[in-house]
């Protein structure tokens, strides 16, 4: 089935995410496009938690050299997903958003015209990764375009 | 940008205050006072409503009919506004919420023997409740748009509380306290960061993510997991497990040693002692030992703060040790091209400049300069210092950061956090039998 012309992708790199690439590239149609989003969690925004020592120095220091390892991490991955894009002949772009996963979803999805939106599902538990879940409910109850969960890997 | 928000809030917030100032002073709140045994706080409740009334309402005119430009001026007067916030929250639970607690506490009557009662059990102290309201608003609620930016200044508060509490040491308290931190820290920091690394090591676990476990868990917490992720090139799921952690053991831990000294009846400097080298964060030693011994002469805060404080001073030695240690193992590895942190700048920017504002205070205290009428007054102002900057503090607990934890270092940071929690207990109750 490669009916979509225009897909929204959230994907952020876990196996669960991968899996989403995979069904986006077979879902769509021959010189379709697929947008990508990759959004960084606003937990990151705790993370300076209860740090009262550190000068403002260290803190922004810590600031920038998080903001590098997410950049390096998701530059890394959206290479990937692009060079697979170009393989297939598809189009492609990359959005990288910061907050909420539902909430940044149903907003970029919002301002595009979009056949399918897919995601992954939920990494199962004791799989390491971010404790960032993606909300289904709010995402389904503001999406326009139908919305395609694959299922996790091996399940 | 601009971080001045154009809100009436401040300017409410300091007419609220003035408000109740003009009520406490006038007599007309009298049967509260009297129901909630306040009466002794009334001058007190008079005097900050009017002055900090005042300026929030000086600062809430400009905010909200000022013209704002980006610039510092900007940057600073914006922060006034989320002070005062926190210091509202603050003024609530000391003079309202707290008596409030011990009041319900006492009708409910004695619950461990004939003289403790269910708030004291638990801990549930101006202090603890401080830092559960900010807390329960940031996760529950939000930080309100205009005051986010006023937030940090709770950091400002605990320092300037720490730079105060050098004028309650003599000098033979202080030579007895440094001395069995030192050797308590020294143990315990070096034998966790060890710990971690052994136990890292045998399971096979990261360079960069032991290395920046083992400041956390071993140094101070956040602060020396923030310090360190850098320097060991921690990647950002890392970061995110031993931040996640050091957080949740963090926040049990403030809520549960109050609990377990009281059950043991530790005297304040055994509980200071325990609390200053068990707890993982260094703000939450701060917590636990307000939350133990929350009003009187503050002998547990005293002592748990020179444990901090010693904690702060290996900060800088740490974190240069781990990016050496962290270089050498890498390249023992065979990575190539392991870059080392540049150590001088290092030190320069983790030294704890506040503790020398905390040694001025103790050498002019040592000169005679403050006179014993001072005293109480400096001791009142710590009690508002670290009660406005652990309800802050709470404000900045977020549970989105800490469920970020899990994965090897939850398993190693538990195992060892436990480990040491237990044993310095087990040490401070054999050896440390004097008090202040």
């Amino acid at each position: 089935m490669r009916d979509a012309h225009a897909i929204l992708l959230a994907s952020h790199g876990t196996p669960g995410a991968r899996a989403a690439e995979q069904a986006a590239f077979d879902q769509c149609a021959a010189g379709g496009r697929v947008h990508q989003l990759v959004v960084v969690p606003d937990f990151w925004k705790g993370m300076l938690g209860d740090d009262w020592l550190n000068n403002a120095a260290v803190h922004i220091r810590f600031g920038r050299y998080v903001e590098s390892q997410l950049e390096r991490e998701i530059v890394e991955h959206a290479t990937q997903v692009e060079a697979e894009a170009k393989r297939r002949g598809l189009g492609y772009s990359c959005e990288l958003r910061f907050g909420k996963p539902a909430e940044c979803l149903a907003a970029v999805a919002a301002a595009g015209d979009y056949d399918v939106v897919v995601v992954g599902s939920p990494r199962p538990k004791g799989v390491p990764g971010y404790r960032s879940r993606l909300a289904i409910e709010t995402l389904v109850k503001t999406l326009k375009a139908p919305l395609l969960v694959v299922p996790y890997p091996g399940r | 940008m601009v971080y001045t928000r154009k809100s009436p809030a401040l300017l409410i917030l300091g007419v609220i205050l003035l408000v109740h100032g003009f009520l406490i002073g006038g007599g007309y709140l009298g049967g509260i006072l009297k129901y909630l045994g306040i009466e002794k706080a009334a001058a007190e409740m008079t005097n900050l409503s009017y002055a900090f009334g005042g300026i929030a309402a000086i600062f809430g005119l400009w905010h909200w009919f000022g013209s704002h430009k980006e610039g510092r001026l900007d940057y600073y007067s914006s922060s006034v506004a989320g002070g005062t916030f926190i210091l509202f929250l603050a003024m609530i639970v000391k003079w309202y919420l707290d008596p409030w607690v011990a009041v319900v506490s006492h009708a409910i009557g004695p619950v461990a023997g004939p003289r403790f009662y269910l708030h004291q059990v638990l801990g549930l102290n101006y202090i603890v409740l401080g830092i559960v309201l900010g807390m329960l608003i940031v996760n529950v609620f939000r930080i309100p748009d205009w005051a986010q930016n006023g937030v940090r200044l709770s950091r400002l508060g605990l320092k300037s509380g720490v730079i105060l509490l050098g004028t309650l040491y003599s000098v033979t308290e202080l030579a007895k306290l440094g001395q069995l931190s030192v050797v308590m820290i020294g143990v315990f920091v070096l034998g966790s960061m060890w710990l971690v690394l052994l136990i890292g090591a045998r399971r096979k676990a990261s360079n960069s993510m032991v290395g920046v476990l083992s400041a956390g868990v071993g140094v101070c917490g956040v602060s020396a997991a923030v310090a360190a992720a850098p320097v060991v090139k921690a990647t950002s799921e890392e970061i995110a497990y031993t931040i996640g952690t050091v957080l949740v053991f963090g926040v049990i831990c403030m809520f549960l040693f109050p609990i377990i000294g009281h059950t043991l009846g530790m005297n304040y400097t055994q509980f200071g002692a325990w609390a200053g080298t068990g707890i993982l964060n260094s703000a939450q030693v701060a917590g636990a030992s307000l939350a133990y011994q929350p009003t009187g002469n503050l002998e547990t805060l005293k002592v748990g703060e020179i444990f901090n404080i010693t904690r702060v001073l290996f900060l800088p030695i740490i974190v240069v040790w781990l990016a050496v240690w962290y270089v050498r193992r890498e390249t023992a590895a065979g990575a190539k091209n392991v870059q080392m942190a540049n150590t001088g700048q290092i030190i320069f920017e983790k030294f704890p400049v506040f503790v020398l504002g905390f040694i001025l205070m103790f050498a002019l205290t040592s000169t005679g300069i403050f006179t014993p009428k001072m005293i109480p007054f400096f001791r009142a102002w710590i009690v508002w210092l670290f009660a406005f900057g652990l309800t802050g503090l709470g404000m900045q607990i977020t549970f989105a950061a800490m469920r970020q934890t899990g994965g090897e270092p939850l398993v190693i940071g538990s195992v060892v956090g436990i480990i040491k929690a237990v044993l310095s207990l087990i040490v401070v109750l054999l050896l440390v039998r004097e008090s202040i």
